[in-house]
């Protein structure tokens, strides 16, 4: 029997407790996987159980209508916190709420707001048309029957497949089907869209529409909270508002996108001259100014060289002058993106640092 | 219920759009019972005797015990190999996102095969009607009733399965068990009591030896259903052990799949 304090409200068990605008809460979450062992491992000792962790403490909130990355490699953990953020797998210790309903024990009131997009192709029904396939899963979703086409048609407009509704999905391209796919978790309405490497199977031209499409339709006119969970950093930093980095289960860092990477402290940037640079950039180098040089002939005589440099702007001009100085022949010098290894191994580095000092 | 007929309307798409798969198992089913037939009327001097208080006529016991085996099959089946698939190709993860429940979910995959067995058993009755079997058809209510209460008889069984698909990826083969065991114990192709007294223990403990027992006597003798009442009570205390703890070890199972995070595994 519970005991309500004189005064104090009785909060139905169903009822969310976010804070306002609030989309997703996660409070020391933590899951591991057990390890799979070999025979001779598990005879030798069968009641050892050896685990893996695959999120360690994952604190973090995500506000309502976010573009929110979460950048990790293979292994790092995005997934797991998908299916958990999903009710797919259950967390094994602290907590995560989404609209303010906790996954574990109001799960279908999560799965009311919340939508994962399940990438695997395999996961439509390829002998139904699409339409017959957003169909069925209105009718899951609760849609009403005299409403469900209407908003069946709508979604194969949005996505594009409005002429290709009749046919069966098993004739579809890869990019139809990830469409179908994104099409069939927007049905309720969600206000919550989770996106696994959505565009992992798309050629360059289809990822780049798709990520266009995420940016225009779902996060703009739609207003869905959107989580994207990539290994792709050029695609976080182009859709992302905000990005967590997610490496080995362990969130290292969040923030806005271009933040992140100015507290990391060095852009990588690529140099292309048919002078001989290197004298001039060690200077710089020993100054701290420039790090990592990498240098790469061509067969025209160019050579490209890459480098990181401290100090953004400011950092980039000394190495201008510096070259300008050395009468260097400069065909071209650029910021390019750094890659997620670059990006996490920065963080790393600057935690060890802070630590350090 | 929406949800579930959704469901099942999927997989009747599905199933219908492989026309020649269902054209055979409908051919295959006519084929089968003709030469069932010529041996049941070749046997039945010798099985006359042991089948008198089940009918009398051996075509008849022969054609009840094949079509209920037929539902046994269905109920024992088709859940864990609908989840398998479906856990294999990243579907029951899908439907497991949506508002529906997982009793919904289950409902739906197996509707369908249901659905498809009784159009089966039905055309399998009506050829033998045909062929002259002693069918009582005012009894058909008291005959669904029977047939229902053997299918919920056996469905745990098919949940345990599916939970093993859940739980260790393989059902193992505890179908394939219930299926050998029922069909040689439980009076399927001959009376229970022509087999081995010590056996014949083993066929007490069969849920399938009370269905099929009392639904002979409601078909084949057109006896009223309160006469099967003793056998229907067993019928009916299995149905409720085995439906409570099959669906305690299913729940658990899904639980441990979400736990060891091996619910989209195969």
């Amino acid at each position: 029997m519970s005991v309500v304090a004189a005064g104090a409200h009785t909060v139905p068990p169903e009822a969310p407790t976010a804070a306002a605008g609030e989309a997703i809460r996660l409070s020391q979450l933590t899951k591991r996987f057990a390890i799979r062992r070999g025979w001779g491992a598990a005879l030798r000792r069968p009641l050892l159980r050896q685990w893996a962790p695959a999120l360690e403490d994952i604190t973090c909130t995500i506000a309502e209508g976010e573009f929110f990355g979460l950048l990790g490699p293979n292994g790092a953990g995005k997934t797991t916190l998908f299916k958990v953020l999903a009710t797919l797998v259950l967390p094994d210790g602290g907590s995560a709420a989404v609209g303010g309903y906790d996954v574990v024990r109001q799960a279908r009131r999560v799965r009311s707001i919340l939508a994962p997009v399940i990438t695997d192709e395999r996961s439509l029904y390829w002998r139904l048309t699409a339409r017959e396939n957003l169909e069925l899963y209105a009718r899951l979703q609760d849609l009403p029957g005299e409403t469900a086409p209407r908003r069946v048609s709508e979604l194969l407009a949005t996505v594009g497949l409005a002429d290709a509704g009749r046919k069966l999905v098993g004739a579809f391209s890869s990019g139809m089907k990830q469409r179908l796919l994104i099409a069939r978790a927007l049905v309720a309405r969600p206000r919550i869209l989770l996106l696994d490497e959505p565009t992992r199977s798309l050629d360059p031209l289809s990822a780049r529409a798709f990520r266009a499409f995420l940016r225009e339709e779902i996060s703009g006119r739609q207003g869905c909270t959107v989580l994207l969970a990539t290994h792709n950093t050029e695609e976080a930093l182009e859709l992302c508002g905000r990005v967590a980095v997610l490496h080995r289960g362990r969130l290292l860092a969040v923030g806005a996108a271009a933040d992140l990477i100015r507290q990391v402290g060095k852009e990588r940037y690529r140099l292309w001259t048919r002078s001989p640079v290197l004298g001039s950039l060690a200077a710089l180098e020993r100054e701290g100014v420039v790090h990592q040089i990498a240098t790469q002939p061509d067969a025209e005589g160019w050579a490209r060289v890459d480098m990181d440099v401290a100090g953004g702007l400011e950092g980039a001009a000394r190495v201008m002058d510096a070259l300008s100085r050395a009468g260097a022949s400069v065909g071209r010098f650029e910021s390019v993106p750094r890659s997620l290894a670059d990006l996490i191994e920065g963080i790393i580095e600057r935690k060890r640092g802070s630590l350090d000092g | 219920m929406g949800k579930v007929l959704a469901l099942v309307r999927a997989n009747w798409l599905t199933a219908a759009s492989y026309r020649f798969n269902l054209f055979v198992s409908l051919v295959s089913l006519i084929a089968m019972v003709i030469p069932v037939y010529f041996v049941a009327g070749a046997l039945q001097p010798v099985m006359a005797k042991s089948i008198a208080g089940q009918g009398g006529e051996y075509f008849g016991f022969l054609l009840v015990g094949i079509t209920t085996l037929m539902f046994l099959t269905t109920a024992v089946t088709s859940l864990p190999a609908a989840l398998g698939s479906s856990v294999a190709s990243g579907t029951f993860e899908a439907l497991l996102g949506t508002r529906a429940r997982l009793s919904e979910i289950v409902a739906g995959m197996v509707g369908y095969a249901f659905i498809w067995t009784t159009v089966r058993a039905f055309l399998l009755f009506a050829v033998g009607w045909m062929l002259g079997a002693p069918l009582v058809g005012e009894q058909s209510p008291a005959a669904l009733l029977i047939l229902g209460m053997i299918v919920l008889a056996y469905f745990p069984f098919g949940l345990f399965a599916a939970a093993g698909v859940l739980a260790f990826k393989t059902s193992g083969s505890l179908p394939a068990a219930v299926l050998t065991v029922s069909g040689l114990l439980g009076g399927v192709y001959y009376p229970t009591q022509v087999i081995p007294s010590w056996l014949q223990d083993l066929s007490a403990v069969i849920p399938l030896t009370y269905g099929l027992r009392a639904l002979r006597a409601v078909v084949l003798e057109g006896g009223a259903l309160s006469a099967s009442a003793p056998d229907l009570a067993v019928l009916a205390g299995f149905i409720v052990l085995l439906f409570a703890s099959s669906l305690y070890v299913f729940t658990r199972a899904v639980r441990h799949a979400k736990h060891a995070g091996t619910l989209a595994q195969y």
